[in-house]
């Protein structure tokens, strides 16, 4: 077989980001793993598009390939087939420009607060105090000023993540990917947290995709809400959520109308039965 | 606050809030005294069981001269202790043994952990070496000695070579577990945050390894004393093992057990500055 590079690639240059284009956008992504020699599907036939600027929150039962979603579209498995791309092209390996974010907070216990949220500038190799300003900024903005220096262990599950997220936006990543971030939190503090985020996230125009298996959470705060089968995984649903685009009070949306049907609508779609 | 002259409200208002304030200043004080109170009680039953040995002991040798010549009794190994402080020749023992001690633990395991960091880079070297790792770590040091005198003579370099040995397999075993012991998901975040395979081993392997590394050096400061006292044993002209080897042959069992005492002592000088500078180098670890 001989192999067609394009000259871009054979230079070794990466192709150029499209102007204009999505900042990710999966076409017919499919994904079986080999288990004892049987061959099974995770991921049937997947499409779907996350616009600039747009927060879309995807759903879906227990056990339908959320995580082989994440992990394909961080670069870490390749699809069997389909296609990836963010911003306009293909990608392969890890995507520059996305900040990611896991349940699991991950902060670093011999750090401090702070020097957990300096960690992608640290390693990006901005200079020292620049890191520092820019780390104290937004943890002031998370509404942690007075906890610089406060090694986690000795901030309570809020805070921690509240840092998480600093660490991640820090780095001015064009996209979020939030896998279950709020997950673990105490109801107060996440309706808190999910507000704060939606607040800095559309405050700069980012994009984020939000994988959850939390209606209330989706709908409150996602623009689109996409609903996934299960397995072999495909779009089953999409709901545009039409609660008012900037959103970011999420006690508010959840008490405003048609919030409760949206809830019901897709609770419908993931169609949860008991065994 | 009866008989106030303040209007009832504003009584209650104000002695709401520094009554309560009172109440848990008062819980946390009584707290702490219940604590303080548990650690000496610890404490005192300890130097109680200690004291009732030792009378015991005396008490067992002081009218039986067979006994006492068996087993020395409490007051002839005083007696010795302080014979050898006023000659030098505890100090200076405890000093030549210390320093064997010493040497061998730092050198074993700057060279352990350093293996033992980096085979985190390479799984496959890490494999290829494994077995022979083990079979190096299931030798007796002690059958190494007579070698170990005749490569490096009857000095202090063949005790600091022995309390290496002892020491070197220890640490490269317990910092290589360390160091692929680290969270596959904080790996992947620092991945993501675009961090080198080298900046990955620096700002997270490297630190994230430090509880077990730790952990290696309190473990081989026992083992570091047994190497220095093993090769003194073999032959040598000072240190607490060779003291002991020397006292033992002459059936001067009180200034086996003098020395006996000074070589525990030692340990424990040891591993309290290991815990010393493990509190300073992972202030993180007091909290929480």
């Amino acid at each position: 077989m001989s192999a067609v590079v394009s000259p871009a690639i054979a230079a070794g240059a990466r192709p150029p980001a499209q102007a204009g284009a999505p900042p990710l956008v999966v076409a017919h992504v499919a994904k079986s793993f080999d288990a004892d020699g049987r061959v099974v599907p995770v991921i049937g036939d997947l499409s779907l598009t996350l616009n600039e600027g747009e927060i879309v929150a995807i759903v879906g039962p227990s056990g339908c390939g959320k995580t082989t979603l994440l992990n394909t579209l961080c670069g870490l498995i390749a699809p069997d087939s389909g296609r990836v791309s963010w911003f306009g092209r293909e990608m392969s390996g890890q995507p520059a420009g996305v900040g990611y974010m896991l349940q699991k907070d991950l902060l670093l216990p011999w750090r401090t607060a702070l020097r957990n949220v300096m960690l992608g500038l640290e390693i990006r190799g901005v200079s020292l105090s620049e890191a520092e300003e820019r780390a104290h900024v937004m943890l002031d903005q998370l509404g942690l000023h007075g906890f610089a220096d406060h090694y986690p262990t000795t901030l309570s599950g809020g805070m921690r993540q509240r840092v998480a997220l600093a660490r991640t936006l820090v780095n001015e990543p064009d996209v979020l990917l939030l896998d279950e971030p709020f997950a673990a939190l105490d109801f107060q503090t996440k309706l808190l947290i999910e507000s704060d985020t939606a607040k800095l996230v559309r405050e700069s125009r980012r994009s984020v995709l939000l994988i959850t298996h939390d209606i209330e959470e989706a709908v409150s705060i996602a623009d689109r809400v996409i609903v996934l089968s299960k397995r072999p995984t495909r779009v089953k649903a999409i709901y545009d959520i039409a609660l008012g685009t900037e959103r970011t009070d999420m006690i508010a949306a959840r008490e405003s109308a048609g919030f409760v049907d949206y809830v019901r609508r897709i609770w419908a779609d993931l169609d949860v039965t008991r065994n | 606050m009866n008989g106030s002259p303040l209007p009832p409200r504003a009584v209650a208002d104000a002695g709401i809030d520094s009554a309560a304030e009172n109440a848990a200043a008062r819980r946390l004080a009584a707290h702490r005294r219940a604590r303080l109170c548990a650690s000496l009680l610890v404490l005192a039953s300890q130097i109680a069981l200690l004291a009732a040995f030792i009378a015991f002991w005396e008490y067992m040798t002081a009218f039986d001269k067979q006994a006492a010549f068996m087993f020395g009794s409490p007051s002839a190994i005083a007696g010795f202790l302080l014979t050898m402080a006023s000659d030098g020749s505890l100090w200076r023992d405890t000093y030549v043994t210390g320093v064997e001690t010493l040497l061998g633990f730092l050198v074993g395991n700057v060279i352990g952990t350093l293996i033992g960091l980096s085979l985190w880079y390479s799984r496959f070297v890490s494999r290829v070496i494994e077995p022979f790792v083990i079979a190096l770590g299931s030798i007796p040091i002690i059958a190494l000695a007579p070698i170990i005198i005749i490569w490096f003579g009857t000095g202090l370099t063949s005790k600091i070579a022995m309390s290496t040995l002892s020491v070197v397999i220890v640490a490269l075993v317990t910092s290589y577990k360390g160091a692929v012991g680290v969270d596959a998901d904080q790996i992947n975040l620092m991945r993501t945050l675009g961090a080198s395979k080298f900046q990955i081993f620096r700002k997270l392997v490297v630190p994230a390894s430090l509880t077990d590394i730790f952990a290696g050096f309190k473990l081989t400061v026992g083992f570091a004393l047994i190497g220095a006292i093993v090769g003194e044993f073999m032959s040598s002209s000072e240190g607490l093992g060779h003291a002991i080897f020397k006292a033992g042959s002459l059936y001067i069992i009180p200034k086996v057990f003098a020395a006996l005492v000074a070589t525990i002592a030692l340990a424990l000088v040891l591993t309290f500055i290991v815990g010393k500078v493990e509190k300073l180098l992972m202030p993180w670890r007091r909290l929480g």
